[in-house]
């Protein structure tokens, strides 16, 4: 078999990287408006703009979402056991994106070849969810997000984290000088369980086009292209000790929405077993200050499946991925001014037994490591900005990257970098208005002419304007 | 008995309103202590995310509560959930969290925080700490501002109505000086004694009551 047989097309790349971004897309989670009708509480209780979580909104989703202030229905057993706790108004609500993105060059016709398409792109809406966010029954709560996508024109399921939780408090002579919350989770997107705003499916940038060309490739853990956000399902347990400690494994499979079921050679990037997740980190609290220190992981056997146009059996050998990251988050929540920082970095180690085998990969052994520096500000929760840097680095793969317009690389890189300006206002707490610039350094592996077609990582600056509605 | 069992035995009558076991025993009047101990436990909790299981809260956006005056923590209870204590962060955070709480429960839970050790003060700026004590025991005679001890006890721990201040966060009490001050909070004491005092009082005399 060729490399140029594994090659994609453009057009090809174009289709994959949109269904890439869509995946994107979906991932980040929200804040939602049920939980202030569940808890009588204002976002700001749980959020210092949405969806980025203050110490109280970690507090409340690690106990399980269930805190609620609200009649209920109820039902007990002739032993007093309760046998129903039910929101008499359910935590339902609904998000809208409506979004306009521009990009420094146009991007290619997809169908007429030498032709551009339409500088400027105009998504309404980019994206409509609805939730299901809040309490099911005592200790037991769900985020259930099921969205359409403007780009994809489709309906589908979303992100999802389903958790039951108990809370005990111990030692001291009144029984309350430690406190332990103990909780199960089952998930569909590794990290969209987590607190800290600092892993991939709660992290910055927390919206972003969904039009624009993003990098060829990112870690198993993120949720971009290649990414296991919402296709696979995962049982895990942790514990918030002291509300200091934090510890979590999630088990994950494959669970892939569509396509062949069982599943099979026409499905991609199958887990082969389990993929264990883990999770731990430290935060500290002072005044209105809380730093968090962590680290987390992902280890997959993965089957390519389907790639390109070529189907390969779900048996023999695996592709092995183990995602190794470190992070940090800093926030200070005071009456007028907020400001958080944030530092991210992933590590992944890729052995490519059978994506070499049946020729997808040129490397038995690759990398790929994944930096992210952010900082926030906000003044009163209403006007504010973000500045960030990314940068992404990997091994060199004549065949796993390849140049085609656009998307490809001509000299076979993952590599990119650059830098995220966004300003956002709120003038309301549930609607922002956000401006977001991002410019490239380097875009698949170069700064000039990174695709082979001409195309160079600045074309790829996107202004990307949103109005983001939450009610 | 341990000083929360004390407290639990006030809850045996009591009908519970708050968290899923809570209503369970709201549901049966002759719920076992164990149920009522349950309920207490559960409220608590929600409570001590943010004020500290044991009332001993680390932001100061949220008061400590622990060794506050029971009467006091039950007159603000109920006017959360009511909704007369309407100043922002009331409206934020605790008419949501209060509008539950069967009459009962507001007073366990204000004779569970009401027995708890109080915090103990935090050192500061001593310069600005010296007028503080200075304006608390002796008010501000020439504009008619009396002595804070007055009402509040010589050690600034509270007498009834009269909220404990000792060792309570600063900038939670300056916000309550300045809301009080503004009438979007209604103390109707307060609200006279204060109305003179200026910001930079008001950051002497909270900087003394957190350092005890």
């Amino acid at each position: 078999m060729t490399r140029m047989e594994h090659r994609l097309s453009s057009r090809a790349l174009l289709q994959w990287l949109g269904a890439g971004l869509c995946v994107a897309l979906a991932s980040p989670g929200w804040a939602v408006p049920s939980f202030a009708r569940q808890t009588g509480m204002a976002c700001a209780a749980c959020h210092t703009v949405f969806p980025e979580l203050t110490p109280f909104g970690r507090e409340f989703k690690l106990n399980g979402y269930v805190l609620d202030n609200i009649k209920q229905v109820t039902g007990i057993d002739t032993t007093n056991r309760q046998t129903l706790s039910l929101n008499s108004i359910p935590p339902i609500s609904l998000m809208a994106q409506i979004s306009y993105t521009h990009t420094s060059a146009a991007l290619p016709d997809s169908a007429i070849s030498g032709a551009l398409a339409k500088d400027g792109d105009l998504l309404f809406p980019q994206q409509v969810s609805f939730f299901y966010a809040g309490k099911i029954a005592d200790g037991l709560g769900a985020f259930i997000q099921l969205t359409y996508d403007g780009v994809g024109d489709s309906f589908g399921f979303d992100n999802t984290d389903i958790r039951y939780t108990h809370h005990l408090s111990f030692g001291g002579a009144n029984g309350n000088d430690h406190s332990v919350i103990l909780g199960v989770t089952l998930n569909n997107n590794p990290t969209v369980q987590d607190v800290w705003n600092t892993t991939p499916a709660w992290g910055v940038p927390y919206s972003n086009s969904s039009v624009a060309p993003s990098p060829i490739t990112s870690t198993k853990v993120e949720s971009g292209a290649g990414g296991f956000g919402q296709n696979v399902g995962g049982l895990g347990v942790y514990m918030w000790l002291d509300d200091h400690i934090y510890a979590e494994i999630t088990d994950y499979t494959s669970a892939i929405r569509g396509g062949a079921h069982p599943l099979d050679s026409t499905q991609s990037n199958v887990v082969s077993g389990s993929a264990p997740y883990w999770r731990v980190a430290y935060e500290q609290r002072w005044d209105r200050n809380s730093l968090s220190v962590g680290a987390f992981g992902l280890s997959a056997s993965t089957h390519p499946g389907l790639q390109g146009t070529t189907n390969t059996a779900l048996s023999g050998v695996t592709d092995k991925f183990r995602d190794t990251a470190a992070d940090v988050q800093y926030q200070f929540i005071g009456e007028d001014h907020q400001l958080t920082g944030m530092a991210t970095y992933i590590s992944e180690r890729q052995t490519l037994d059978a994506s070499v085998l049946d020729g997808f990969a040129g490397n038995l052994h690759n990398s790929l490591k994944s930096l992210k520096l952010t900082g926030e500000y906000y003044y009163e929760r209403t006007i504010g900005g973000t500045i960030g840097y990314f940068n992404t680095t990997g091994s060199h793969d004549p065949v796993l990257y390849t140049a085609a317009p656009v998307g490809g690389s001509a000299n076979d890189s993952p590599d990119s970098s650059g830098y995220i300006l966004e300003v956002n206002y709120l003038p309301w707490l549930n609607t922002k208005l956000q401006a977001q610039y991002v410019g490239y350094q380097k875009f698949n592996g170069q700064k000039t002419n990174y695709d082979g077609s001409g195309r160079n990582a600045s074309d790829n600056n996107t202004m990307y304007l949103l109005v983001w509605l939450n009610f | 008995m341990t000083r929360l069992n004390s407290v639990l035995a006030l809850a045996m009558a009591a009908s519970m309103s708050f968290g899923g076991i809570a209503r369970a025993a709201d549901a049966v009047p002759d719920a076992t202590t164990d149920m009522q101990k349950a309920a207490l436990h559960k409220v608590v909790e929600t409570c001590g995310t943010c004020h500290g299981v044991n009332g001993r809260s680390v932001s100061p956006t949220f008061p400590n509560l622990a060794a506050q005056p029971a009467p006091y923590v039950e007159l603000q209870l109920k006017s959360f959930k009511d909704q007369s204590r309407a100043d922002p962060d009331a409206q934020a955070y605790m008419w949501g969290m209060a509008s539950q709480l069967s009459d009962s429960m507001i007073g366990t839970l204000a004779a569970y925080f009401a027995a708890q050790p109080a915090a103990p003060g935090k050192g500061g700026n001593s310069a600005l700490i010296a007028q503080g004590k200075r304006l608390f025991e002796e008010g501000v005679p020439a504009r008619q501002i009396p002595p804070c001890a007055s009402c509040h006890g010589a050690h600034a721990e509270g007498l009834a109505m009269f909220p404990r201040l000792a060792g309570q966060h600063a900038p939670y009490l300056l916000k309550q000086l300045l809301v009080i001050q503004s009438a979007l909070r209604t103390a109707p004491v307060m609200h006279g004694v204060i109305k003179d005092l200026s910001k930079d009082q008001m950051q002497a005399v909270v900087a003394y009551l957190e350092s005890i």
